[in-house]
């Protein structure tokens, strides 16, 4: 047989599972709207997203205003995060790098409980729209602060992940602050934030965070020949005559921006950005063309099946879908390094 | 032709090459650049690929290297670097197919498989063309890093140790490739060596460095001699006509001495264009 043959076996087997991914993402979708308190089976939410008239006044409502935004939101998010994630991982040469590494998620939080805290104290502000602004321009100050002060220093890898620790800690330390001066009830919310949630994302959020992820993708796919060949080392892609800071410099920039609108409406949900690109990674390779769409979508696939787990586990409770994450992550994050340490 | 003036080097601000003026180079010259380790060969591949600033001149076809640009330089010259890829689950194949996608090389799909094909047949990398990076053995990804710099068909290629993790068949086969190929289609090498007997056999002209400056430069036979070596590798050695016709090098044994003073060689036959 050929090379050209047996690589296109390789790249139609890929290509096959891809699909069987984006299979299981609708499948899960399906799922997650079916799962939740009031009584609505699958056949019934297939048939109302058919023909939402034919459904009863009520359950549309908790179909199209409930369910269907906090799973959309589940899958945007996701997307976004593996996107991110499987980006820093390779512009990082490290594969435990996540798009939190730039300090994104501890900025966040520290912009969420800011509005927490002091949004008592301005009574006529609507804090639904303050807390997730603030989060949403603290996360993204983060990443543009690692990202010049990295460059300035000459751009290497090395001093991005220098200053993302620096910030995260720096975050981490001021979000502390605030839940020390914080009301009770203020450090409940700012734990709460914390941890992640999907349950509280409506139409608007649905779409910002879509739009985001949509409108960053392309950029990202303009980039998959130098992701690839990053993979060598960036002695031998430097070698190519490619411009390896300016790369670093527009990879940095974009995952800023996906990781701060990922999290600024649902908090931080851990892992999600750091196993999605391992999956897509053992399941579709290393060829950025289909590795940078795979990432996206195993993480929304996860992110999904989280929320599906979330609401289905304790009979009658939603679980915060973050502690999910973080308890399917680490398991699987383990499983995934055992795995790599037997190939290598 | 390629002229290489008066290179200077810094690490921050630390300078590893001093000055350093290499015999212009024609079409069809190969030059073995060596040294003991830590001389700067390296650092001077680095400086002549772009990806590291330098001061001074290189010229090459009478223009300035900067005045090419990045990716115009990367396409006419092929630059190796010394360590191999990177051990991932990126398959050669893959790596090569992206190589020719990122520098915009005008090939059809088609044509392209076919490039790459006939490279990885003749490096003798087909069984592992779709193997991960990380399963080949050192010398398998050595030959990887040289196909990514050859996949460009280069009329300079800078190679950094191309050989070093190769068996005795495949740094031939390498080498008399390299020679087959700038016999034919022109061009010019330069390979940082460690093997002498590799040097004599495969460069026509030879430079030496020594912690960061040139000790010696010029045609083979001339830089190969026991004093030369003696000097800059801190070894007894004997040189003798070999049954191929270049100078054979047979090391004695290393000197327990300490390194004489660093003075430049400067022996008439021996002295840098
Ligand atoms: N990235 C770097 N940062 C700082 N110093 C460096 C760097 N790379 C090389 N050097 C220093 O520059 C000097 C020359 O190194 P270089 O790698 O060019 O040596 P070399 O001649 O290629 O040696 P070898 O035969 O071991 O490959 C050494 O002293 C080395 O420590
Ligand atoms: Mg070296």
């Amino acid at each position: 047989m050929t090379l050209a043959l047996q690589y296109r076996r390789l790249v139609l087997r890929r290509t096959v599972l891809f699909a069987a991914l984006v299979l299981a993402l609708i499948v899960s979708l399906l799922l997650d709207l079916a799962a939740g308190p009031a009584n609505l089976d699958l056949a019934h939410i297939i048939a109302g997203l058919w023909q939402p008239e034919s459904m009863e006044l009520r359950y549309r409502i908790i179909l199209f205003d409930v369910r269907l935004p906090d799973a959309l939101i589940a899958l945007a998010v996701g997307a976004a995060l593996g996107l991110a994630g499987i980006e820093t991982q390779t512009v990082l040469n490290n594969p435990l790098a996540s798009p939190f590494t730039l300090g994104v998620s501890s900025f966040a939080a520290l912009g969420a409980s800011i509005a927490i805290v002091f949004a008592p104290s301005f009574p006529w502000l609507d804090d639904t729209f303050l807390l997730p602004l603030c989060a949403l321009s603290f996360a993204l100050a983060s990443g543009l602060v690692v990202l010049f002060f990295s460059q300035a220093m000459g751009g290497s890898r090395e001093n991005v992940v220098l200053f993302g620790i620096a910030l995260f800690f720096l975050g981490e330390a001021l979000t502390a602050a605030m839940q020390y001066i914080g009301s009770a009830e203020a450090v409940q919310d700012i734990v709460f934030w914390n941890i992640g949630n999907l349950t509280k994302a409506g139409w608007p959020e649905v779409a910002i965070v879509t739009t985001c992820f949509l409108v960053i993708l392309p950029f990202s796919l303009r980039h998959v020949w130098v992701l690839t060949l990053l993979r060598a080392g960036e002695a031998h892609a430097g070698s190519l005559g490619l411009n390896l800071n300016r790369v670093r410099f527009w990879v940095i920039l974009r995952v800023s921006i996906l990781a701060a609108f990922a999290v600024c409406f649902v908090g931080v949900i851990g892992f999600v950005g750091l196993i999605g690109p391992h999956v897509a990674r053992l399941l579709l390779g290393e060829d950025h063309r289909l590795l940078v769409p795979g990432s996206a979508l195993c993480a929304a696939l996860i992110l999904s099946l989280a929320s599906v787990l979330s609401k289905t586990l304790l009979p009658g409770v939603i679980i915060p879908v973050g502690i999910l994450t973080a308890l399917i992550g680490v398991p699987l994050f383990i499983l995934l390094i055992i795995n790599q340490k037997r190939t290598h | 032709m390629l002229q290489i003036q008066g290179i200077n080097v810094h690490y921050g601000r630390r300078q590893r090459l001093f000055d350093v003026t290499l015999p212009v180079l024609e079409d069809g010259d190969i030059l073995g650049l060596l040294g003991p380790n830590a001389a700067g060969k390296s650092t001077l591949m680095k400086a002549l690929s772009g990806t590291h600033a330098y001061q001074g001149n290189i010229l090459y076809k009478g223009k300035a290297q900067g005045q090419y640009g990045p990716s115009a330089w990367a396409k006419d010259v092929a630059y190796m670097p010394q360590s191999p890829p990177q051990e991932s689950a990126l398959l050669p194949f893959e790596l090569l197919w992206s190589a020719a996608r990122a520098l915009k090389l005008a090939l059809t799909d088609a044509e392209l498989r076919a490039l790459i094909e006939s490279l990885l047949n003749r490096l003798g990398l087909a069984e592992v063309a779709l193997a991960p990076m990380h399963s080949l053995s050192g010398g398998k990804r050595q030959l990887v890093g040289l196909a990514l710099a050859l996949i460009r068909n280069p009329r300079l290629l800078l190679l950094d140790e191309p050989t070093s993790a190769l068996d005795l068949h495949w740094r031939m086969v390498v080498l008399d490739w390299v020679r087959e190929r700038i016999d034919h289609q022109g061009g010019i090498a330069i390979a940082a060596l460690h093997d002498l007997d590799l040097a004599a056999r495969y460069c026509n002209k030879l430079a030496l460095l020594d912690r960061g400056r040139l000790v010696a430069a010029g045609p083979t036979e001339a830089v190969l001699t026991a004093d030369v070596l003696a000097r800059v590798f801190n070894v007894d050695v004997h040189v003798e006509k070999g049954i191929l016709g270049h100078p054979l090098v047979q090391v004695l044994r290393p000197q327990l001495a300490p390194k004489s003073s660093l003075t430049a060689l400067t022996s008439p036959s021996c002295s840098i264009k």
